[in-house]
């Protein structure tokens, strides 16, 4: 049992893992350094005395051979010595004090012990000083699996696979102009009239002003138009409706509720989540300010090539004030945030994963392309080799990802974070001078705990009672574990108690490399062959400039992505704005525009709204107003069978699209109409507020998901844990990219309309509302129920349907023994509630 | 409040009834649901000829289980181990042993060994394939038949052609499920087909065995069933109204039957739900005494429990064997975690004389690999894998199709999933060329113009 203790303490404690460039010698170094010349004599006494040993105690858990691959160390190679393994590198040539394998074998600190059963004899340690000491001569070579080196081959015919549509250059097409008195308003409807017109299908007529009042309000801010913006905007529209909309559209984009709704979207394809996931759920208490940023921007207006640039390489752009330096800083989140398997136990493997994560997140991002699925073998369907795919690897490999994390058992990946100019808020309250020095106190008493803890489990392990040693692990690890939470804690304060601004981030590693190609992806099969750093070859810019041996390449990747000569970027952007707006893009599988995606459906259409994006200054706020404006999102979604049997998904736009309300605006609308909704933002999130930990471990749902009136884009996005309210209405999974909402039906949903906490104070609050701030009663209290939940009045039937609703309620309320005052007061609630739960509450026509 | 209340006769409790005896008060319930049928979308339908199963539990794994280490005995793949493939990494033997077992001496590997004391019972299928090695892709290949379009999933089409016989539960159950409604959706077919999730997905290990099978807000707080019945029907008049107004709009004609659902479900989950009144010896069949099992187990546990109250379609979910790596611990985790809760269910379903009529059904969407991925992994395999059903009327003890020498590529019997999801309709009692749905001025069906019956699993 002993090495297990042993073992764990040596991969949790000690040395932060020590990153490639903090050692002296870089990943790049070691790489590509070939054996240098040893004298006859040195490797004479290297194969003598040292590998002998090597294979004797170390192999077992240390060789590629080996059962088990122990603290993602390898000493089977000269190369992944000096790498070394999670707690830094083993053999430093010349430098005992550096050599963590020389610290293990003497046996003097008891968290660091090798081979963990016994000491090795005397005469053996002294073998390695001196093997250490004359320079570490070791002669063996990485070894390739096959014997030979391993060779990769291109199969891709680049050329060929440019005849895709999407990897030409978007062109203007001649369509002329709307005539005056025609359907069309503006281009945009030019388009869609001409595919309908092809198709023998007609236009729907428009929707009415109380059904496109609404529409606009949830598409553009995703609250609910109080009751005096429906009059107006009704009575504006029936005078002049271009003008009325026009306005409406300009008075929404500058709300600051268009950048929560909108920034809310691109949450969605950034994968944005404030926890590591898979099985350690570490939290990120830093990610919020990536949220913030987002919703800044979108408010801002910030065109999106720089919004790209900023995300892919913030830290590499010029800043012209230190608020715009932090901004700068925290977009870079963006590479961060993803998901991660923090209990990696090899580090090559764990920075392998990282990159394709952030690899395959940028291009589906921005570009709608698998380049992931090139990590393995060449693209199976699109013109990607895995040279491409490597090319870019090679980019983030150089980069390094700073997110934090507390330290802990099996949480073996922490990094630092990045901090912010002194400027930036914090997101946590200042700490009294009595908060700092329990704080520090409370770090003493529970590192002499630790050491208590060890120091026991040694004596009884040394007096032969393995059982009771066993016995402690657990609460050994426990303690560990709160170490490591209570140092993230403390790091984040200054001594004067004030929170220190950090944010999760990528910088560039000191030493740039090209990534080697991986056979089959496989971290211990590379090549000789190293992909320079850059792009995918099937798209060429004029732009692409050379990546300097000393930069990562970020800066020239996100200009390569945001070249107008990309025929991508704008495509796929203008391509999800448009659905956002429209309820479908005009290519349906928003996040993949490659060979297994679908063509689009109006691809001139698709053309024109991505040059207008560009020459736009790529003004995401005018490619929304110009959508917005157009006939075509003016059109009624009325129900027409003729229509209906030719083209059942609209795909040509004969009528306006049913739109589903998203988890968000659902629970915001809700929200809206109790009166409840706090439009402020809030400081941080709940995660910030809970600090750093481990989700199901230290850190329960309780503490997270407590009830708020924020809206919906400021509640805790903890993978595996996000909100009921949000996650029974088809929430997007944080864990994957996703620039499109499933939507779906059940009856889970309904009974958390029925009976939840949530909805039943919602409809209260509305009751209340209703009759001691409105002062109303009656049929006046229905009208003005109904108006606040669906912008319009009651029909008569409705009317008819609600008097006899609170009788027959009062009545069975009677026979249960409700007492008057209760029942009145059930009737009016559940009749509210009734209101938030029905079809239409949750409809867009 | 306990006044008599004709809603609450519902065909449930004549279900019940009558196999209590009460023929004569089934009789005219019956006849009511019959009625009932033309206006109910969920009440059961004759089937197109006499099915073999009535019912299924779907155990669907997610990452794409090796079947080289499981299910497909591949002998050649061990003396081979280490050589090098033409065009592939090494191959990489089995470090499990297989035994054979049961009269029929099924091959079955040392990671099962109390599924395999049901080795007489089960059908493998050694030959599947699929179209894709990515998994969202055959996910959704294996659920819905289509991985470029959305198209409804099999447990929606079972409901669609069958109807459920416990209008107080949903007919198409996942529990746990992972990420991707469209596995359980319904496409274009009514919105009340789709699956309906109950508990929290299991991907964490921190989410704690009884929250895999739970079901939220399933009590109102304040009021009585018989005030809140009179709540949904003013929702509903909301709702009839809107549909009127809108003419045509399938979503809410699914909201207005997912309400009248979740009431009825009220009362009647959380009974299912309750293992508590199950024996320990129960329990302890499906290991829910043990950390390892309990989580799984308690899954199949409520699986048995809906099946016997009569939903038609449950899916049971287990993730992470998407072994690239750490194949043998992984692996070795993974199957003690399902091993003796599959066993439990198959014995207890037995025991039940339920097994003769209910489809057990074991699948991944895809297989591994016989070739090495480092030193201790598989990579991706589409070509070949292999997957088990029992009961319901498949041959047990059989061991249908095969793979090449090395478990690469299926090569005998070959069983595609539009094949196989034929066979299942068929042990339904549907014809899977004539299950159709007309939509866009198509007709379209499950598996959309292929699937072959597999008749050599047929008993």
């Amino acid at each position: 049992m002993m090495p297990v203790l042993n073992r764990t303490l040596l991969l949790t404690t000690c040395l932060l893992p020590a990153l490639i460039g903090q050692s002296g010698l870089t990943q790049e170094m070691i790489m590509n350094s070939t054996a240098p010349k040893y004298s006859d004599e040195q490797i004479n006494f290297f194969e003598s005395k040292i590998r002998p040993a090597l294979v004797k105690h170390c192999y077992k858990c240390h060789s590629e051979d080996g059962d088990k691959i122990k603290g993602g160390l390898l000493l089977d190679t000269r190369e992944m010595s000096l790498v070394g393994g999670d707690t830094g590198p083993a053999v430093v040539p010349g430098d005992l004090d550096e050599s963590l394998l020389y610290a293990a074998i003497l046996y003097t600190d008891s968290d660091l012990e090798m081979p963990p059963k016994y000491k090795l004899d005397d005469g053996v340690i002294a073998d390695f000083r001196t093997w250490i000491e004359m320079g570490a001569p070791d002669p063996r070579e990485r070894k390739s699996k096959s014997g030979a080196p391993a060779e990769y081959t291109n199969t891709i015919d680049i050329e060929a696979g440019r005849d895709h549509w999407a990897y030409q250059l978007p062109s203007a097409s001649s369509e002329p102009s709307p005539e005056a008195g025609s359907w069309s308003l503006n281009e945009i409807d030019t388009f869609i009239a001409k595919g309908r017109e092809t198709a023998g299908l007609t236009a729907a007529g428009d929707a009415n002003p109380l059904t496109l009042v609404r529409r606009l309000y949830f598409d553009l801010i995703g609250l609910p138009p109080g009751q005096e913006e429906v009059e107006a905007f009704v009575a504006g529209y029936g005078a002049d409706p271009k003008t009325t909309i026009a306005k409406t559209v300009d008075t929404l984009l500058a709300k600051e509720q268009f950048g929560e709704r909108w920034g809310r979207h691109w949450l969605d394809v950034a994968r944005y989540g404030e926890s590591s996931g898979k099985e350690i759920n570490a939290t990120f208490p830093h990610a919020w300010r990536y949220r913030d940023y987002v919703i800044d921007a979108f408010n801002a207006d910030k065109p999106f090539d720089e919004f790209v640039q900023e995300q892919i390489a913030g830290d590499l752009l010029e800043a012209e004030s230190p608020e715009e330096k932090a901004e700068h800083l925290i977009a870079t989140s963006f590479l961060a945030i993803g998901t991660k398997g923090l209990n990696e136990v090899n580090s090559r493997q764990f920075r392998f994963d990282l990159a394709d994560e952030q690899l395959d997140t940028t291009s589906q991002a921005f570009l709608a392309t698998t380049v992931a699925c090139a990590r393995c073998h060449d693209h199976k369907f699109d013109p990607i080799p895995m040279g491409d795919y490597y090319s870019m690897a090679g980019i983030f490999l150089s980069s390094e990802t700073l997110y934090g994390t507390a330290e802990a058992l099996q949480s073996r990946r922490t990094t630092e974070l990045v901090s912010l100019p002194a400027t930036s808020k914090a997101g946590t309250e200042t700490k009294s001078l009595g908060e700092m020095i329990e704080m520090t106190y409370q770090m003493t008493l529970i590192e002499e705990r630790l050491t208590e803890l060890t120091d026991k489990a040694r004596d009884l392990r040394q007096s032969g009672d393995a059982d009771g040693a066993r016995a402690m692990l657990n609460q050994i690890l426990r303690a560990r574990n709160q170490v490591g939470i209570q140092e993230q804690l403390i790091k984040s304060y200054d001594d004067d108690g004030n929170p220190i601004a950090f944010t999760m981030g990528v910088q560039d590693r000191d030493e740039p490399f090209d990534s080697q190609i991986l056979i089959r992806g496989e971290e211990s099969n590379p090549t000789e062959e190293r992909a320079p750093r850059g792009f995918l070859q099937v798209i060429q810019t004029n732009n692409q400039s050379a990546i300097g041996t000393h930069e990562s390449g970020r800066r020239q990747l996100a200009e390569w992505i945001t070249s107008p000569e990309n025929p991508l970027t704008a495509r796929v952007y203008a391509n999800r704005v448009w659905g956002w707006l429209i309820g479908e893009g005009l290519v349906t599988s928003v996040d993949n525009f490659g060979t297994t995606g679908e063509k689009p459906s109006h691809p001139e259409l698709l053309d024109y709204l991505a040059l207008t994006l560009i020459d736009s200054s790529w003004s995401t706020k005018d490619l929304i107003r110009e959508i917005v404006t157009s006939r075509t999102y003016r059109m009624s979604s009325n129900y027409d069978e003729t229509q209906f049997e030719k083209d059942p998904e609209n795909r040509l736009l004969w009528r306006a699209n049913r739109k589903r309300l998203d988890a968000e605006s659902l629970r915001d609308a809700t929200l809206a109409v109790s009166q409840h909704l706090d439009l402020s933002r809030p400081e941080g999130s709940m995660v910030s507020q809970v600090g750093d930990g481990f989700v199901g471990r230290n850190i329960q749902e309780t503490q997270l998901n407590t009830p708020s009136n924020h809206r919906s884009v400021y509640l805790p996005i903890v993978r595996g844990l996000v909100p009921e309210s949000l996650s029974l209405f088809d929430f997007s999974d944080p864990s994957l990219l996703s620039g499109k909402r499933e939507v779906t039906t059940v009856p889970s949903q309904a009974l958390y309309l029925m009976n939840s906490d949530f909805a039943i104070n919602s409809a209260q609050a509305m009751a209340e509302y209703l009759v001691k701030e409105q002062k109303l009663k009656g049929p006046e209290l229905a009208k003005a129920a109904f108006y606040l939940c669906y912008s319009r009045p009651p029909t008569q039937e409705e009317g008819i349907h609600t008097r006899a609703y609170i009788e027959r309620f009062l009545e069975v309320a009677k026979a249960e023994n409700l007492s008057v005052e209760k029942s009145r007061y059930m009737a009016l609630t559940t009749f509210c509630q009734s209101l938030i739960s029905s079809a239409e509450f949750r409809y867009l026509n | 409040m306990n006044a008599f209340n004709p809603q609450a006769f519902s065909r449930r409790v004549a279900l019940k009834t009558s196999s209590c005896g009460f023929g004569y008060l089934a009789f005219s319930a019956l006849a009511a649901a019959a009625k009932e049928a033309e206006l109910n979308p969920l009440a059961p339908r004759t089937p197109h000829f006499a099915p073999k199963a009535k019912r299924i539990i779907f155990l669907s794994m997610q990452g794409g289980p090796s079947h080289v280490d499981t299910f497909d005995h591949k002998p050649l793949l061990n003396r081979d181990s280490g050589k090098e493939a033409k065009g592939f990494a090494k191959l990489l033997g089995s470090p499990f042993e297989f035994n054979q077992h049961g009269e029929s001496g099924l091959p079955i590997s040392e990671l099962f060994p109390q599924l395999a004391n049901h080795a007489d019972d089960l059908c493998l299928i050694n030959s599947m394939h699929t179209d894709l090695p990515n998994h969202p892709q055959a996910q959704t290949m294996m659920h819905t038949g289509n991985f470029q379009f959305v198209r409804p999933s099999l447990g929606a089409w079972t409901l669609y052609g069958l109807g459920t016989e416990n209008d107080s539960l949903p007919g198409f159950v996942t529990l746990a499920p992972p990420n991707g409604a469209q596995n359980y959706g319904s496409a274009f077919l009514p919105a009340i087909y789709q699956g309906t999730p109950i508990g929290k997905q299991a991907r964490n290990r921190f989410v704690a065995a009884d929250q895999q099978a739970a079901i939220s807000n399933i009590k109102n707080p304040q009021m009585t069933s018989e005030m809140q019945r009179v709540q949904l029907d003013f929702i509903k008049s909301l709702n009839e109204a809107k549909l009127k107004r809108d003419e045509f709009h399938p979503e809410v004609e699914g909201i207005i039957e997912s309400y009248e659902l979740a009431f009825r479900m009220q009362d009647e989950v959380p009974e299912v739900l309750d293992i508590s009144r199950e024996s320990e010896a129960t329990k302890k069949l499906y290991g829910l005494e043990n950390n390892t099992t309990a989580g799984f187990g308690r899954q199949c546990l409520s699986a048995r429990r809906m099946a016997e109250a009569g939903v038609r379609f449950i899916q049971i979910n287990h993730g992470n064997w998407d072994h690239h790596n750490n194949l043998r611990d992984s692996l070795t985790r993974n199957c003690n975690e399902i091993d003796q809760p599959i066993a439990g269910l198959l014995r207890d379903l037995k025991d039940r004389d339920m097994l003769k009529d209910t489809l057990v059904m074991w699948a991944g969407e895809f297989g591994r690999t016989p070739h090495a991925q480092g030193t201790n992994g598989r990579d991706h395999n589409n070509q070949g894998y292999s997957m088990w059903m029992a009961g319901g009327g498949v041959k047990g003890g059989l061991r249908y199709g095969a793979t090449d020498d090395h478990g690469h590529k299926a090569v005998l019997d070959k069983v595609h999933i539009h094949d196989w999801h034929a066979t299942i309709l068929h042990l339904l009692g549907l014809n899977h060329e004539k299950l159709t749905y007309r939509y866009a001025g198509r007709d379209f069906r499950l598996t959309d113009v292929h699937g072959e019956i597999v008749k050599g699993i047929l008993a």
